[in-house]
């Protein structure tokens, strides 16, 4: 059976490389798919909790492992309406520029 | 007299108000719509109308109080509250007693005959009804002066006074130097309003203090009405001689600003740019006056210092002499009055210095007479003359102008101390107080009165030689002068009707900085119908003026004549300002020549006579060489007599140029530099913080990205840290969380 270091140590992998493309690349797209990255090694850890947390803990196991998969479908439903919405923002800003390079979008600069 | 009467006093007061508004609101149009011609009759004679009925009202109200008691001749009449609040009460009350109605009289009863005078001087003005609003306004405004009751009421009229002053001097304002002559009288008397505004704030600190609480229930908050100040003073001010000088000097440099005193007398000669009964009503009769009225209302502090009376006296025995040599280097008409005004203001202020006061009012009454006279008179030859002001053109006009020159040498005679005429009992009386003077004594024996007393008699020979001079350059002489002007040679006008806007060019600049467009500068040429503007030639043939014009010039004539021996016998007029007891602290005689065994009138008349003889020598002939159209021939005095010795250049360049530099080295050092330094030093010091912290924000979505991922880290080390006790994050170790709790049992299950 796979210790639950190696989920962890997956889901860490998966959170860095999320977090490395989200400020290296320049592409929305892409970076929407590094947040789903960065989203889904969160649900990873979650659930590899859930799983190995019931077995050393009686009494609140059935819980415990309850609440970490309710989260994960939680977070499921918030990243499928932030896609929705990213996407439509991306669109709209597409529509506008002609363009989705990241970088053009610094109006903030100051 | 009954409180009806006292009421009468706002009848007077209101009357020369509402015929200023009527001028103001529909003097324009009634002359537009009855025709030039009767529309100014109509405006004129509604100008007068309401003087001489407040003339009327005064002599009612005045033969009222002088059948009462001397002691009961001092009535207030309130109509209410001004300004109340809980440290100070002015109600808008009015003074009735013997000095201030006196004051009233010659305000309407010689302001009636100057309106009258001036429905005939400017028939011709184009602004007709604008002059005689501002002369009704002077005049509400001068019975404001004399009749309030407390010094804040009072000084409205002062401050209302000078304002008329401006407008009237500045009347013929398309001529910058009489808009700069308004400026000046204006500026200038701001000087003296400094003193008399801090001389009242002076008043009200020292009455409303708590060690005065006796005055508290009489005063009811009325600190500054004179039923409160007067009655109270010696008992208040004999144990702080010092304060009633500090007062006294105060309130002095006021009346120096207004009446014209050394050195703030230059606004004065500069004030004859003004229409001439403008000169004669505000800057000889009445306004100028008003400074001789404060002594007097005030004379409590002065009887109380003698180092103040003293300073009145050397201030106007200097001025009284100084102005009467300039007036020898003088050829402009008007200017010789003016500087004989000032040097007659003078003789008012030995008098008051003396502690005579009553010689003062005196004077200023006999003054009004002759001098409002010889203004006047002037102004007829002025007009006679197509405006032409310079006694060097004049000669002979006693053939032309019989009227005129009739009444003008009696008030000449009537200033030069002729005997038996007006100024000769009234010069007589200040000079007789200031030999006799016990009041102006500084120190132990040094009697500045008497030395004042002896310079005026001096000056009073000047006089009589300057006005002589005035007289017969202008009446006789055999020649007439205005006879040899070449048409190019015209001198000194001293205003212009009609001053036009070039039509040349594209944008006009006018004498005061304005600019106008073509149109504009046509509409306005077309506003001002073309006066004919005659000018002095040797064509030029005088008429004698209008009644209207010489009617007012008699009956001023008659009142040189019999003014002063009507006051001045028997001590009436004394008796009647200053009866016994009237005078807190003075007990010594000031009867002309009582005290001193000089034998005055004697003297007097030695001034009187050799001034006039001395006079009619040199200038029988005609214009002298020395003093003609070649300055070169002019004496050094008479130069710098013409120069006004350098005083005014003096006193301006000190004054404007000094101050102008003063105003530059400020602006430059103190605004500039640290005033604009702190502002924009704070401004940059903004924009360097900004422009250091702008770098972070660099819109870039991943550097905001990996500064969030950068912090959570930062945060989850410091987490970690204070943990596992590491030196870097304190020493304290915080209760283990539950999830590292959790996060250890599992990773140690394993």
């Amino acid at each position: 059976m796979v210790p639950l270091a190696g989920y962890l140590g997956l889901g860490l992998f998966m959170f860095t490389m999320g977090v490395v493309g989200v400020m290296i690349r320049r592409n929305p797209i892409v970076i929407f798919m590094c947040i789903e990255l960065m989203l889904n090694s969160v649900n990873l850890t979650f659930v590899a909790f859930a799983r190995y947390g019931s077995v050393t803990h009686h009494g609140s196991g059935i819980q415990s492992a309850m609440a970490g998969q309710m989260i994960v479908i939680f977070v499921m439903a918030v990243a499928a309406a932030e896609v929705a919405v990213g996407l439509g923002i991306i669109m709209a800003i597409f529509r506008l520029r002609k363009s989705i390079d990241i970088d053009d979008m610094s109006l903030l600069r100051g | 007299m009954g409180d009806s009467t006292n009421s009468l006093i706002w009848v007077i007061l209101g009357l020369p108000l509402a015929g200023s508004l009527v001028q103001a609101l529909f003097g324009k149009r009634v002359i537009e719509s009855m025709g030039p011609k009767k529309g100014r009759w109509t405006m004129g004679f509604l100008a007068v109308l309401p003087i001489a009925i407040a003339f009327i009202l005064g002599v009612v109200i005045t033969l009222g109080l002088s059948g009462q008691a001397p002691d009961a001749r001092s009535h207030i009449s309130t109509l209410g509250d001004w300004i109340s609040i809980s440290s100070i009460r002015i109600p808008f009350e009015a003074l009735i007693d013997p000095l201030s109605m006196t004051m009233v009289l010659i305000i309407t009863g010689i302001g009636s005959l100057i309106h009258l005078y001036s429905t005939g001087y400017m028939s011709e003005e184009q602004d007709y009804s604008r002059f005689f609003t501002y002369l009704n306004l002077f005049i509400s405004c001068m019975l404001i002066l004399v009749l309030a009751n407390n010094l804040v009421l009072m000084f409205i009229g002062w401050e209302g006074v000078g304002l008329c002053s401006y407008l009237l001097i500045a009347f013929w304002y398309k001529d910058i130097n009489n808009a700069k002559a308004g400026n000046k009288a204006f500026i200038v008397n701001r000087i003296g309003d400094w003193g008399l505004t801090l001389g009242m704030f002076l008043i009200f600190c020292i009455l409303s203090k708590p060690e005065n609480s006796a005055l508290l229930h009489a005063a009811n908050g009325r600190w500054l009405s004179y039923d409160v100040i007067l009655p109270h003073a010696v008992q208040i001010f004999s144990n702080d001689p010092g304060m009633a000088t500090a007062i006294a000097l105060l309130l002095f440099v006021g009346a120096c600003g207004k009446s014209a005193q050394f050195p703030l007398y230059f606004w004065l000669p500069d004030a004859m740019a003004g229409p001439t009964p403008v000169s004669a009503l505000i800057h000889a009769a009445t306004m100028v006056t008003a400074g001789v009225f404060l002594v007097n209302r005030m004379h409590v502090f002065y009887e109380l210092s003698p180092v103040a009376s003293a300073v009145v006296v050397c201030v106007g025995a200097f001025t009284a002499l100084f102005a009467a040599l300039i007036a020898f280097g003088q050829t402009d008409i008007k200017k010789v009055l003016a500087y004989s005004t000032v040097s007659q203001l003078g003789y008012m202020f030995i008098g008051c210095g003396a502690g005579a006061y009553w010689a003062g009012m005196f004077h200023v009454t006999t003054h009004a007479f002759f001098k409002a006279c010889l203004f006047l008179g002037s102004g007829a030859v002025i007009h006679a003359m197509a405006h032409n002001q310079d006694m060097r053109n004049y000669g002979n006009l006693f053939k032309y102008l019989k009227i005129t020159a009739w009444t003008m040498i009696i008030a000449t005679l009537a200033i030069a101390g002729f005997p038996l005429l007006a100024g000769y009992w009234s010069k007589e009386a200040i000079i007789g107080a200031a030999l006799g003077n016990s009041q102006a004594v500084v120190g132990d024996n040094l009697n500045l009165g008497v030395i004042a007393g002896w310079l005026a008699l001096i000056t009073a020979g000047l006089t009589a030689w300057y006005m002589t001079r005035l007289a017969m350059l202008t009446f006789f002489g055999g020649e007439e002068r205005w006879r040899s002007i070449k048409p190019a040679q015209h001198h000194a006008h001293a205003h212009d009707h009609a001053e036009h806007a070039h039509h040349d060019g594209h944008a006009h600049e006018d004498a005061h900085g304005f600019f106008y467009t073509d149109e504009e500068a046509k509409a306005q040429a077309a506003a001002i119908p073309e006066v004919h503007h005659h000018e002095l030639d040797r064509k030029h043939e005088p008429h004698e003026v209008p009644a209207s014009m010489w009617l007012p010039l008699v009956v001023l004539a008659a009142l040189s004549v019999v003014g002063g021996w009507a006051l001045g016998h028997d001590e009436v007029f004394r008796n009647w300002l200053y009866p016994e007891g009237k005078l807190a602290v003075l007990t010594a005689s000031t009867v002309p020549g009582e005290a001193s065994q000089i034998p005055l009138k004697l003297y007097s008349m030695i001034a009187a006579f050799g001034g006039l003889i001395i006079g009619y020598l040199i200038y029988r002939k005609g214009l002298p060489k020395r003093e003609g159209w070649d300055l070169n021939l002019w004496s050094p005095f008479r130069k710098s007599a013409a120069n006004q010795f350098g005083f005014n250049d003096m006193l301006m360049n000190a004054g404007v140029e000094g101050g102008g530099e003063l105003g530059n080295a400020i602006w430059k050092v103190f605004d500039v530099k640290i005033i604009d330094g702190i502002v924009n030093g704070l401004g940059a010091l903004a924009m360097g913080l900004g422009g250091l912290f702008r770098k972070i924000q660099t819109g870039y979505v991943r550097n905001y990205a990996m500064a969030m991922t950068f912090g959570g880290l930062l945060i989850l080390a410091i987490a970690l840290g204070a943990y596992y006790k590491l030196p870097i994050f304190g020493t304290t170790q915080p209760a283990p969380p539950a999830v590292y709790h959790h996060i250890q049992t599992l990773g140690g299950g394993q």
